[in-house]
């Protein structure tokens, strides 16, 4: 087994498999992860309910098998949680998960050897409070009689108590101000390659569709990940045949393209742009959540956003916004976290946007990508 | 290992806010982006909550014990000093053990409630109106300053703007999110319709002639009012005390400052942000039992888990019944050692559900509430006939005692200009022969008007006359 190669896989123990989706191997492979010490800890999703679920570290093997998988209504983030705690662990992860901890990994505060990061296809991550709005609205169910969802050519399936499945396409959804997050639309990392080992469903073909996962090695790490998992028993593996690799390729392929139209509808050129932005920002209230949750930020307690800012300036944008603007430039990944924590609904997320794309791009620079260091980084003084 | 991670609300004010406590060696918070009041969102007081959350140690005249010996001690001091002793809570702590003070407390409790007003007025004042009414009105009448005291519902207010509702703020100060904003004195101006939908603050401090004023308003004008309330069980602390005799902050300090009152037993709540220390001072034993932070020393605290690790059942400003995380009693055992009784959390938690109406807390369900009627009130609100005065903007952080980034005072430009003040300088202000020298922020607040969210030691109540100069 080695770096490039491609596996389909699943969980050899039937109870996971039942509960997990796609087969359980992502939960078995971080499951016998901890059983044989390749590492301290793991973080898994405790599910509260359908549209609940909260991250936890732990050494449990048992927390681990009976967790939640992954869930379209649980938009949470492992970068900060991770971060400064100098553990060996390993952790699902969706692609803006994976640029967090390369990013927290370039400042010090996550150490990437000690990391096994196991990547998650996604094709974007829905808002709790915004489903369950969806269901009454959209599908007229009520949230509580939901048992199970999926997503499937385009349409976002919820299977009722009752055995029933009520399904709508996600253009639909979206177009009504449903579906998924607004970073998540034009997001294009699907296929999270930045990780140790990229898992998902996509490429799984035939008589295993919604029983296996199919798996990318991108690193050494991955490797050690998946054949500990196969000599400890949790996990069986077959080649995929070339089918089965194109499928895959074709829906990344797809996915990307749609992230980028939606890239371009969401950011549209604007006028008077100092306006736009000090309107968009006129209800902040000082809360610091934006920062507190920023996957890329790990200044802590003293930060240049903060030391440079006061409560009782009267500027009409403040200095906290100001800085940080600056210094996501170069290292916003788009995740939609401070979005979502927002307590006023500031659309940060689309703002910082509009700042790292132009800049992002003219440096060629995708944070969290690989381990390139920002740019701003390494400036050269002339000689 | 594996992380100790509550489910709880914020006690920051009544508007029920869920989150996250993470116990990882220091506290953080997570956000619970599935809870109905704020979708996850916290303000700045949310933010800080492991600062509120700091351990507490029981202690008994300086010296450091365990919960059951501070209990204990409490017990036999009341026990000592019966009939003068009062029994405060403000609503900062689950339905289950406000049912078992009300128990200890009998006839001496004190809540927090507003002397003097008509009780055909306290549903109106203490069970709000659900914020989905609220983003679906089609007028809203702020009589708070929202950004600063409660400030989770800015974004209720401004999706009710987006769906195009008009927002009118009575305030100090311009709102950026009011489509009109006309000034307290000004109150006249207001034009109300039956579509209109009043929001006003009710604290312990509130002006009851205010208050009256505002409730004449809806009732003379048919329009619906709701208030907003700065304690985490607000409304639970008043629905489990429904019937039961109470009095009010002011009483209970006229009692104090008459030598009537010799013990006061806080529960959950820092008595030191309502009752002035000179007369704390006049206690003979001032007792405390909390899970957070104290600013007050006492002679007796009685430290017991912080809320978060609670078991119990909140009810936010809405009416909705929301259970907390935790497993923890202590608090509910210590209120048994000063009663002499176990308190048995089942059989409380059976008579929470019953006061409501409901067989199980479900943050998603709304119990039913009658919207009562209230009678015609007669309000005699007086102008303000100081020529500049300070306004308090009590906000959680003052609340709960806890310090925030606000060493400082809003005025407006003209009041810049007419006392010639500096750029980056600080403006003296005087009451009381007392004077106080603060940095300030230019705002659009009313001329002669300053505006705080902190306590500088010189106020005497929320509006107090001031001087000022350079």
């Amino acid at each position: 087994m080695q770096k490039g190669e491609m596996y389909v896989g699943w969980s050899t123990k039937e109870d996971v498999r039942k509960r997990g989706g796609s087969g359980g191997l992502v939960t078995s492979m971080l499951a016998a992860a901890l059983e044989k010490k390749l590492v301290d800890a793991v973080v898994v999703l405790k599910k509260i309910n359908e549209f609940e679920a909260v991250p936890i570290i732990t050494s449990d093997v048992n927390e681990v098998l009976n967790s939640a998988g992954s869930l379209h209504s649980v938009p949470s983030h492992f970068a900060k949680l991770i971060a400064n705690r100098d553990l060996k662990i390993a952790l699902p992860a969706k692609g803006c998960d994976v640029r967090g901890i390369i990013e927290q990994g370039k400042r010090n505060a996550i150490n990437l050897d000690n990391t096994f990061i196991v990547g998650l296809n996604c094709g974007g991550s829905m808002h709790p409070a915004v489903t369950r709005e969806m269901l009454e609205v959209m599908y007229k169910i009520k949230p509580e009689d939901v048992h199970g969802e999926e997503i499937e050519k385009g349409k976002l399936i919820f299977e009722t108590k009752d055995g029933k499945e009520h399904a709508i396409t996600i253009d639909e959804l979206e177009e009504k101000g449903y579906g998924r997050r607004e970073s998540c639309r034009y997001c294009t990392i699907k296929v999270p390659n930045n990780s140790d080992i990229a898992c998902g469903n996509w490429g799984v073909t035939g008589d295993l569709v919604g029983k296996a996962t199919f798996v990318e090695i991108n690193s050494e790490k991955g490797v050690k990940l998946l054949q500990n998992a196969i000599d400890a028993g949790y996990v069986q593996v077959q080649k995929p045949d070339e089918k089965a690799v194109a499928i895959r390729v074709r829906i990344k392929g797809v996915m990307e393209d749609l992230g980028k139209k939606w890239k371009n509808k969401i950011f549209v050129p604007i006028d008077n742009r100092l306006e736009y932005f000090r309107k968009e920002l006129e209800h902040c209230i000082d809360c610091g959540a934006c920062k507190t949750v920023c996957p890329t930020c790990s200044c802590g307690d003293v930060s240049k956003c903060t030391e440079y800012h006061s409560r009782s300036d009267a500027y009409r944008m403040s200095m906290y916004h100001l800085v940080r603007f600056l210094h996501l430039a170069d290292a916003c990944i788009g995740c939609g976290q401070c979005s979502d924590v927002c307590p006023v609904d500031i659309p940060l997320t689309r703002l910082y946007r509009r700042f790292a794309n132009p800049v992002q791009e003219q440096l060629k620079y995708e944070p969290g990508m690989d381990m390139r260091k920002p740019p701003y980084f390494e400036v050269k003084l002339n000689e | 290992m594996t992380d100790n991670v509550y489910s709880t609300i914020c006690p920051g004010c009544n508007f029920g806010c869920g989150l996250y406590i993470r116990e990882n060696g220091a506290l953080e918070v997570d956000f619970r982006k599935s809870s109905p009041a704020n979708s996850g969102k916290l303000c700045r007081f949310g933010m800080n909550l492991p600062k509120l959350f700091a351990p507490t140690k029981s202690m008994v005249d300086g010296k450091e014990t365990t919960i059951e010996e501070a209990a204990k001690e409490a017990a036999k001091r009341i026990a000592a000093s019966k009939g003068s002793v009062v029994f405060l809570s403000l609503g900062n702590t689950t339905s289950e053990e406000l049912l078992a003070f009300q128990k200890i407390a009998e006839s001496a409790l004190y809540t927090g409630a507003v002397a003097a007003l008509p009780e055909d007025t306290y549903q109106t004042l203490n069970i709000g109106i659900p914020y989905s009414e609220i983003e679906a009105a089609k007028h809203i009448v702020l009589f708070i300053d929202p950004y600063e005291q409660y400030p989770l519902i800015v974004r209720r207010l401004l999706s009710a703007r987006n769906k195009g509702a008009k927002i009118s703020a009575v305030w100090w100060k311009d709102l950026p999110l009011a489509d009109e904003n006309i000034r307290p004195g000004d109150v006249s101006k207001l034009a109300l319709t039956k579509d209109s939908l009043i929001i006003a603050d009710y604290n312990p401090l509130s002006d009851t002639e205010q208050v009256k004023n505002v409730l004449a308003l809806a009732k003379n004008a048919g329009t619906r009012i709701t208030f907003l309330k700065p304690f985490a069980n607000s409304t639970g602390g008043y629905l489990m005390a429904k019937g039961i005799k109470q009095k009010s902050i002011s009483q209970l300090v006229e009692d104090i400052n008459k030598g009537t009152i010799k013990i006061l037993f806080c529960l959950e709540s820092d008595p030191s942000v309502l009752i002035p220390s000179e007369t704390l001072s006049k206690l003979t034993y001032l007792i405390i039992q909390t899970g957070q932070t104290l600013s007050t020393k006492a002679n007796i605290v009685i430290a017991h888990e912080p809320l978060y690790k609670k078991k119990g059942t909140l009810i936010n400003n809405e009416g909705r019944a929301q259970a907390l995380g935790g497993t923890g009693t202590s608090g509910l055992d210590a209120l048994g050692i000063i009663a002499g009784a176990k308190f048995d959390f089942d059989s409380l938690h059976e008579s929470v559900k019953k006061a409501i109406g409901i067989t199980v807390v479900d943050e998603f369900m709304m119990p039913k509430y009658e919207r009562l009627e209230y009678g015609a009130l007669q309000a005699s609100a007086k102008p303000m006939d100081a020529k500049t005065a300070l306004v308090s903007v009590y906000n959680p952080f003052m609340w709960s005692g806890l310090a925030d980034d606000n060493d400082f005072v809003e005025l407006n430009l003209n009041t810049v200009k007419a006392l010639k003040l500096l750029k980056g300088g600080s403006i003296r202000i005087k009451s009381n022969g007392s004077t106080i020298e603060k940095k300030f922020k230019v705002a659009p607040v009313q001329d002669n008007i300053l505006l705080t969210s902190n306590k500088f030691g010189i106020e005497k109540g929320i509006i107090t006359p001031v001087e000022v100069s350079r």
